[in-house]
């Protein structure tokens, strides 16, 4: 179970006072003049059938040197398993040594000899012969000897198989104390596997009881921190040298253990293949910010050092992360970018920001996105920092300026207004009349009226011309007034006064005609101006009728004239006809 | 009263009321601006000065807001708030002396007007819109209406058609002026970039000090294009305040 883990600011590396003396003492010389020599063992040399051994072949030269075959003269019947090379430096008196290790598992399938034979291999150039070897497979229900020890193999425990790219996942590669109960140290510690990134970093290293087929035993234990940076299925195994007491790193010591003395043996060993399934990450629901943080995290509220600031003063955002996943790779959200704030982030794994308001129009800081991806529900979760409300002010200009005269002595003082304290001189909007639609429009008005005017002119100049025109729309609209009159007395039953106003109205229609007064016109004046058969028909009756009674009205001798209802559709008749001469 | 004069009066009451709609708002965000400029609290006030203004443009209102950006450290502000109080009135004593006392202590000048661009600036810009509008009329009717209305064209109708039409021309160089002014903006930011290209990423050509005119030629997306003393280029959109936004 990791702990959480508080972030701070990496500090740099202390060194001790003797620190840079040591780094100026010469370091010993790597012996490479030295006869190579070779061995090659199994490791068991006896086992039953089905058992595996380890057929093991150190050179006393450096990896790189030797020439190694891709094939082995082994016998037939001997089946090869894993296998793996290695080389470490051995510490000898004023020089370093190299021993590179080939290694390989093999399993004696039926009972027998089986002799590798001796062969030669190039070293630097030069032939170095590989001594025979041979494993010895006993029968099967065969006892093996009292002496017999099992090889011994490194345990490789890791935090999840299922895993997703770049989720970071512990390693940890132990090495089960041996008999007597003697633990020994593991150095050139490696994983192999395909898209597999170790952070040796992160690595620690303990002492401690783990359980091994149901028994505590003490263990040496490293651990290391694996970032998968490839999708796939991986196999993944640990290799390393067993180095007696050489731990080359601080160790937590747990339980009793006893450390082997002397020199160390170095023996390459290596573990049994975990399978490892890496997912990559999902396309679809990415949120921004993501900075590649894998895990289950949480944020504490942003701490802000000062919310009332001057521009250009700087202030501090301090953010804190905690995390049930691993955080010794966590990326805190990058800088944003924004053009009222330099903002200056510390270098990871600081989460702690510098913010310098640039203006002081801002009111608040700029929101970071960020996200991580959670791989337990398989989703990524917002961790954006929000924006937080800061006060800034800026820093005033001069209110009044020095003067001088032409003989460079001080005047009064140059100064700024006073408030006003009234609006003042009002405007509807600042665009100017010039470029407002409704004024441009409002020009129309004027052309509007004069080209009125000017049509009006023209019109009276017509008339003026024509005075036959005039006339009949005087009498058209003096005749539609006597027709509204006549309406309205024969509705009245008034028959004196309708045949006056019927005479009249004819005399009238048939003025323009003449010209001539209405009033100097007669009966026959109307007759004249309707059709022949007009005129002989019920219309000449009609108007004789009329005329003579008004003519009587006229004479004072009135007699009786025709009914009201009798002529009133006749006269009507013939002033239709009338005005549609007009 | 009969219903015939109620409609009437609620008509001209109606009337009476539409320019002042929004007054009683505007006062109070003067009368608040006026509070905090004499508390000093400088944002506040700039921002109620703002809302004023913005409601109803007057001469005392960014007169205010000159001075309470000028207090807060927008020198660039000031010069354009001073510039729209001149530009209502362009006689007022205040802003004139604001805007020669901002320039002298900024160290920027004043924008370079062309000839009908100075004519302009002798009367408020509807002045000259009104003048010229009433002049040209004036003169044609002195032209066209005694030949319309039978007159006999006599002396005193030809001079002031002729001085009526001398006023028109001299109010459509007015006018001319007025509508290049609309162009002149002011740098609101200190050190604003004017870049090579309207991109993020232009290189930049030089920098622009606050209050600083520029005439706006063209616009392309957050950009425009300007013409300023020290060269052309282009700025940020809201890098350069208009006096008349467009």
């Amino acid at each position: 179970m990791l702990t959480p883990v508080w972030l701070s600011a990496q500090v740099p590396p202390h060194l001790p006072n003797s620190g840079l003396i040591q780094l100026q003492v010469a370091q010993p010389a790597v012996d490479v003049s030295s006869p190579v020599t070779a061995t090659a063992a199994f490791d068991p040399p006896i086992v039953l059938p089905g058992g595996k051994s380890f057929y093991r072949v150190n050179v006393n030269a450096t990896e790189s040197a030797v020439e190694w075959p891709e094939a082995l003269p082994a016998p037939a019947g001997l089946e090869f398993g894993a296998k793996a090379r290695g080389m470490i430096t051995q510490s000898q008196i004023n020089s370093y040594r190299p021993l590179a290790t080939f290694l390989y598992e093999v399993t004696g399938a039926a009972a027998g000899r089986y002799t590798i034979t001796n062969f030669a291999v190039k070293v630097a150039g030069e032939p170095v012969e590989i001594p025979g070897a041979t494993l010895e497979v006993l029968p099967a229900g065969s006892s093996l000897p009292a002496d017999y020890a099992p090889p011994r193999r490194l345990l490789l425990e890791v935090t999840a198989t299922n895993l997703f790219l770049g989720q970071p996942f512990r390693v940890r590669v132990l090495l089960p104390s041996g008999p007597g109960g003697q633990i020994a140290a593991l150095r050139e510690i490696q994983l192999n596997g395909e898209g597999m990134m170790i952070d040796k970093n992160a690595m620690r290293q303990a002492i401690e009881p783990v359980n091994v087929q149901g028994a505590l035993r003490p263990a040496y234990v490293c651990e290391l921190l694996v970032t998968p940076i490839a999708a796939g299925p991986v196999q993944l195994s640990a290799q390393g040298f067993s180095a007696g007491s050489e731990f080359t790193a601080p160790i937590s010591i747990r339980g009793q253990v006893s450390l082997p003395g002397g020199p160390p043996k170095y023996q390459l060993l290596i573990s049994d293949p975990v399978a490892i399934q890496v997912r990559p990450l999902p396309v679809d629901g990415e949120l921004p910010g993501f900075t590649g943080a894998i895990g289950k995290f949480f944020s504490d509220p942003p701490h802000l050092s000062a919310d009332r600031l001057q521009v250009g003063q700087p202030v501090q955002l301090k953010l804190t992360f905690h995390g049930e996943g691993d955080l010794t790779r966590f990326v805190p959200p990058t800088a944003p970018r924004s053009r009222d704030w330099q903002i200056i982030a510390d270098p990871p794994p600081a989460t702690t920001f510098t913010f310098i308001p640039l203006t002081d129009e801002v009111q608040a800081t700029p929101a970071i996105p960020f996200s991580c991806f959670d791989p337990q529900t398989g989703k990524f979760e917002d961790l954006s920092v929000p924006a937080i409300p800061v006060t800034v002010t800026g820093t005033g200009l001069p209110v009044e300026l020095p003067t001088w005269d032409d003989q460079g002595k001080a005047g009064a003082p140059v100064k700024l207004s006073r408030l006003a304290t009234a609006p003042g001189r009002l405007a509807s909007s600042m665009k100017p009349l010039q470029q407002q639609v409704w004024f441009v429009g409002l020009q129309a008005l004027p052309v509007a009226g004069l080209v009125a005017l000017l049509f009006w002119d023209r019109r009276r100049q017509y008339l003026a011309a024509h005075p036959e025109i005039v006339r009949r729309m005087r009498a058209r609209r003096a005749l539609r007034r006597l027709r509204r009159r006549l309406e309205a007395t024969a509705d009245a039953g008034n028959a004196a006064e309708y045949v006056h106003l019927a005479a009249r109205a004819m005399s009238l229609a048939v003025a323009p005609h003449y010209p001539a007064d209405p009033l100097a016109l007669v009966g026959g004046d109307v007759l004249a101006q309707l059709e022949p058969a007009a005129r002989n028909g019920q219309a000449g009756e009609t108007v004789r009728a009329v005329f003579a009674a008004a003519d009587a009205q006229y004479a004072g001798t009135p007699q009786p004239g025709p009914e009201l209802a009798a002529i009133r559709t006749g006269v009507e008749a013939v002033l239709q006809k009338l005005e549609e001469k007009l | 009263m009969s219903p015939r004069n109620f409609c009437f009066l609620a008509i001209l009451a109606a009337v009476t009321a539409i320019p002042n709609w929004g007054g009683a708002t505007t006062n109070d965000d003067f009368a608040r601006g006026l509070e905090w400029s004499r508390a000093g609290r400088f944002p506040e006030a700039a921002a109620a000065f703002g809302n004023a203004a913005k409601a109803q443009p007057a001469v005392g209102t960014f007169l205010n807001l000159g001075l309470a950006e000028w207090q807060r450290g927008h020198a660039g502000l000031a010069i354009l708030a001073w510039e729209k109080a001149s530009w209502i009135d362009p006689f007022d004593p205040r802003t004139r002396d604001n805007l020669a006392f901002a320039r002298q202590a900024a160290q920027v000048e004043a924008p370079q007007l062309k000839w009908f661009e100075t004519v302009s600036t002798w009367l408020p810009p509807n002045a000259w819109a009104w003048l010229a509008g009433a002049a040209l009329w004036l003169a044609v009717g002195l032209v066209v209406l005694p030949g319309i209305f039978g007159f006999r064209k006599t002396g005193w109708q030809q001079w002031p058609a002729a001085l009526a039409a001398g006023v028109f021309l001299l109010c459509l160089t007015a006018d001319i002026g007025v509508v290049s002014r609309t162009q002149i903006g002011f740098v609101t930011r200190k050190n604003t970039p004017l870049q090579l290209t309207p991109t993020h990423n232009a290189e930049v050509v030089s920098t622009l000090a606050a209050g600083e005119p520029a005439r706006v030629l063209r616009t392309r997306g957050n950009y425009v294009f300007v013409r300023t003393a020290t060269g052309a280029g282009w700025v940020e959109h809201d890098g350069v305040g208009l006096v008349c936004p467009q």
